[in-house]
């Protein structure tokens, strides 16, 4: 509805919409004109509402217009607004809103003032080399960590609003002349066409981004860290900010994303090689392990050396369980242990790990419940998942269900069911960009990124499985 | 022209699913027909496929449409539709001595405990799954594969060369030609694997050069097998044809394996693994045409029907397939050599689009 003349008619529409006790609704004048200062209490800074608004308001006398009210105010960000939806939508923002009798026009000004955490390293991805600066609930500070790396003009920010309830404020982040265009229009049309009470997380988003709603497999990527964000969006992707989450949404996603950490970047390309061929076998190691013994015990003995054959024989002797279900059983156990530490009070983690680790294990094992080698595997393909933590939960349960199909069919059964997930991970596309990329389709130049890591120098072009606008990323000089 | 595949993935393509099949049985059928010269039985099955790719390479240059198109432009509506309905029944053949092979090798020697059918039957699931895929994903998996195969291929190979004896081979030729024929005529069944570049056509842009790739890769792949062959008999020579299994046969009297244990599973897993892909290749061009015959838009349909069908082929004739070994080994060999490696010959004098316009026009 449009602001009329009339203060007295606005105000009443307004406060008929604002009903809740934390709304201040604030007689004021200016001259000879009457006014009312509207903001919520506990979100709007007081002591720059009085100097910038409410000091210059008060030395105006006599006969007072528009065009002395513009001049007035010493806020920065100002804005006029002529409908009470939009005026309404702006207090609960954190504005404040004047409005004068005989203007049918308010002003609003962003005064907002939250408390925040501060900035500190996120705990997902601690470095032990590099910056360790990490983003923060607060869409205004993670925009300006953003600011203070890429200080061009082409790096632009969209804004965007969701949640029926929420108002949640959501930001597409990306650099003009590098990320696709088609991208950005996309993803901002899916990101307005999101109807939902409210936006909690960036989580929320991303499961809306997503073009697969049922895969397990990860459709976008994320980042708490400033400098990754910077490099990838450097590389052609599309950020997506939401007020009140940390963890910043990349698209498009590639797999591969998840096995390069932070540090690579920063140690030497060879350490960061052999850190990363590390996480993709142990990656593999963790998900095939319980799954491959289990095919082995039950069906396969002649795949087992005879000396370590020997071995097994005598620990299992006398356990109640099937192998299948005594992996099964001891791998939920691992789960319900690492839930359980995740969500303790940290005072009692110790306990835990001692329970746990000393007491459950040991005394399994030695109470024969569970065997000795089954236990080893579980814990090393617990262990070994946890190299590459943004996988683990996707990871685990394809540990599962390879566990469940070795059990059953064996290693054959296992054979098939890992072709039916390469199969599905070559075709899995999202945003036109395969998942499986540089591996499939095979992108030669982009491995120099991909299982191993190459010499920074020698990564003359942005990667080619991420469509971009310009190629060249950097120019070695006397090179053409 | 919007194509689905790079040369890249078609050369690979061959490096990845050409050897996995040909290294269960095939081995030893060569070495009871030919013995010794089995090598040479190998070799003019290879240098038929390879006059075949050959002719091919040179359709693949002038076509601007995929070979669908280049049987509608040459036989009219009709014509095309029966020579595809051949080569539908030319794939289900094809697919089933390597699919039943691979079955007996998963219940008689991989299931050390539970010998059981169904251990082999969740295979059709994946072919199925596969076959509902657009020909990209194909490439794509060639991608990966290729690497698989080469590693298993070599673990393999590195394992038993030092249990050579290359002089198994001497003397050459002793055997006559009609062994070394009656060998290559019963390996029509496993070869022939040219004609899937038939299908190939027009789903890649063709540069300059590529035909050199792709026929190079061919044959890298062939001698691949051919190597293999030959190391198989000059291990086991006279008795190579009792090995049934080539494939967990070859390594065994490895040292590394003596001490250390069967090492050589490893290549052996490799190599199942890519074979489950290779094996479902027929399948898969069976019901890519399938659904061009009928204008099935529903890829899943025509999937069912080849998958579905090859299963209950199997399962009904499990008991008498030394019955359907005997008629594919004698009398569908004419059959693969016409669809497999003389059809493919006159691919280049098929009519492109450019060709049929120009008649029209005139």
């Amino acid at each position: 509805m449009k602001l009329s003349t009339d203060l007295k008619k606005n105000i009443k529409e307004i406060k008929k919409r604002l009903t809740s006790q934390d709304i201040e609704f604030l007689d004021i004048k200016a001259g000879n004109l009457d006014g009312v200062l509207i903001f919520v209490k506990d979100i709007t800074d007081k002591e720059s509402l009085g100097e910038l608004v409410l000091r210059p308001l008060s030395k105006l006398q006599g006969n007072v217009g528009k065009s002395e009210l513009s001049d007035v105010f010493l806020s920065p960000e100002k804005k006029l607004v002529t409908d009470t939806d939009d005026i309404i939508d702006q207090v609960l923002s954190g504005f404040a809103a004047a409005i004068f009798d005989s203007v049918s026009e308010a002003f609003t000004f962003g005064l907002i003032k939250f408390e925040k955490r501060a900035i500190t390293e996120p705990p997902t991805s601690a470095v032990i080399k590099g910056p360790r600066e990490g983003f923060v609930e607060s869409l205004p500070v993670n925009i300006s960590l953003m600011r203070r790396r890429i200080k061009s003009s082409n790096l632009q920010f969209e804004n965007l609003t969701i949640g029926t309830y929420s108002k949640t404020a959501v930001a597409i982040c990306y650099i003009e002349g590098i990320a696709d265009k088609k991208l950005v229009k996309l993803l901002k049309k899916k990101i307005s066409e999101i109807d939902i009470d409210a936006v909690l997380d960036s989580s929320y988003v991303a499961k809306f981004l997503g073009e697969h709603k049922t895969s397990i497999f990860k459709q976008v990527g994320n980042t708490e860290k400033p400098d990754i964000l910077t490099a990838k969006i450097l590389e052609g992707r599309v950020a997506v900010f939401v007020d009140g989450s940390p963890i910043v949404i990349t698209v498009p996603y590639l797999l591969v994303e998840d096995f390069q950490s932070p540090g690579d970047y920063y140690n030497s390309a060879y350490s960061a090689t052999v850190a990363r061929i590390i996480r993709l076998f142990s990656v593999v190691l963790s998900t095939l392990l319980p799954a491959f013994f289990v095919a082995a015990e039950l069906f396969h003995l002649q795949l087992i050396p005879l000396s370590f054959l020997l071995t097994i024989v005598s620990s299992i002797k006398g356990i109640p369980l099937s192998p299948s279900f005594e992996m099964f059983f001891t791998l939920m156990i691992f789960e319900i242990l690492n839930e359980a530490s995740v969500r303790m009070p940290k005072y009692v983690g110790m306990v835990v790990s001692i329970v746990g680790g000393l007491v459950l294990g040991e005394t399994a094992v030695s109470a024969g419940i569970i065997s000795a080698p089954t236990l080893m595997i579980v814990a090393l393909s617990g262990i070994c998942l946890y190299t590459v933590p943004e996988l683990e939960q996707t990871f685990s349960l394809i540990r599962l269900l390879f566990l469940l199909v070795a059990g059953s069919f064996g290693g054959y059964g296992l054979i098939l069911a890992m072709a039916g997930t390469l199969i599905y991970l070559v075709s899995f596309e999202n945003y036109s960009t395969p998942l499986f990329a540089p591996f499939s389709p095979l992108i030669v130049s982009d491995l120099k990124d991909g299982i191993y890591k190459g010499f920074l120098i020698e990564q003359t072009n942005r990667p080619e499985s991420i469509k971009t606008h310009n190629k060249t990323r950097m120019k070695i000089k006397g090179e053409k | 022209m919007q194509y689905q595949l790079k040369t890249r993935q078609i050369c690979l393509f061959f490096v990845a699913f050409l050897p996995v099949t040909k290294i269960f049985m095939l081995p030893s059928v060569f070495e009871k027909f030919a013995e010794n010269d089995m090598w040479i039985s190998c070799l003019c099955n290879i240098i038929l496929d390879l006059a075949a790719v050959f002719a091919m390479i040179f359709a693949c240059r002038k076509a601007d449409t995929d070979f669908f198109g280049l049987l509608k432009n040459s036989f009219g509506n009709v014509g095309s539709k029966i020579i595809l309905s051949l080569y539908v029944v030319y794939f289900f053949i094809k697919a089933i001595m390597p699919i039943n092979e691979q079955k007996d090798y998963i219940e008689i020697t991989f299931y050390a405990t539970l010998p059981n059918i169904f251990t082999f039957v969740p295979f059709f699931l994946i072919s199925f799954y596969i076959s509902v895929k657009k020909i990209r994903v194909i490439g794509r998996c060639a991608d990966v594969l290729w690497a698989i195969t080469s590693l298993g291929f070599l673990l393999l190979v590195g394992l038993s060369v030092s249990n050579v004896d290359i002089q198994a081979l001497l003397p050459f030729g002793v055997r006559g030609a009609k062994s070394i024929l009656s060998g290559s005529y019963s390996a029509l069944s496993w070869y022939g694997d040219s004609a899937y570049l038939m299908f190939l056509i027009g789903q890649f842009a063709y540069k300059k050069k590529d035909g050199l790739k792709i026929f190079f890769t061919y044959l890298l792949a062939s001698f691949a097998i051919l190597l293999f062959m030959i190391l198989f008999y000059c291990i086991f020579t006279s008795t190579a044809h009792r090995q049934i299994f080539s494939l967990t046969e070859i390594s065994k009297y490895s040292s590394v394996i003596i001490n250390i244990g069967r090492f050589d599973y490893i290549g052996i897993l490799l190599i199942l693994f890519a074979s489950v892909f290779s094996m479902s290749m027929p399948l898969y061009f069976a019901s890519l045409i399938l659904s061009e015959i009928t204008g099935i838009k529903k890829s899943w349909i025509s999937a069912l029907i080849i998958n579905g069908g090859m299963f209950v082929f199997l399962m009904l004739f499990s008991e008498f397939f030394s019955t359907v070994q005997y008629y594919i080994f004698n009398y569908a060999g004419i059959y693969f050599l016409i669809l497999g490696n003389l059809f493919p010959l006159f691919t280049p004098l098929l009519k492109t689009e450019k060709k049929k316009n120009a008649l029209y026009q005139n």
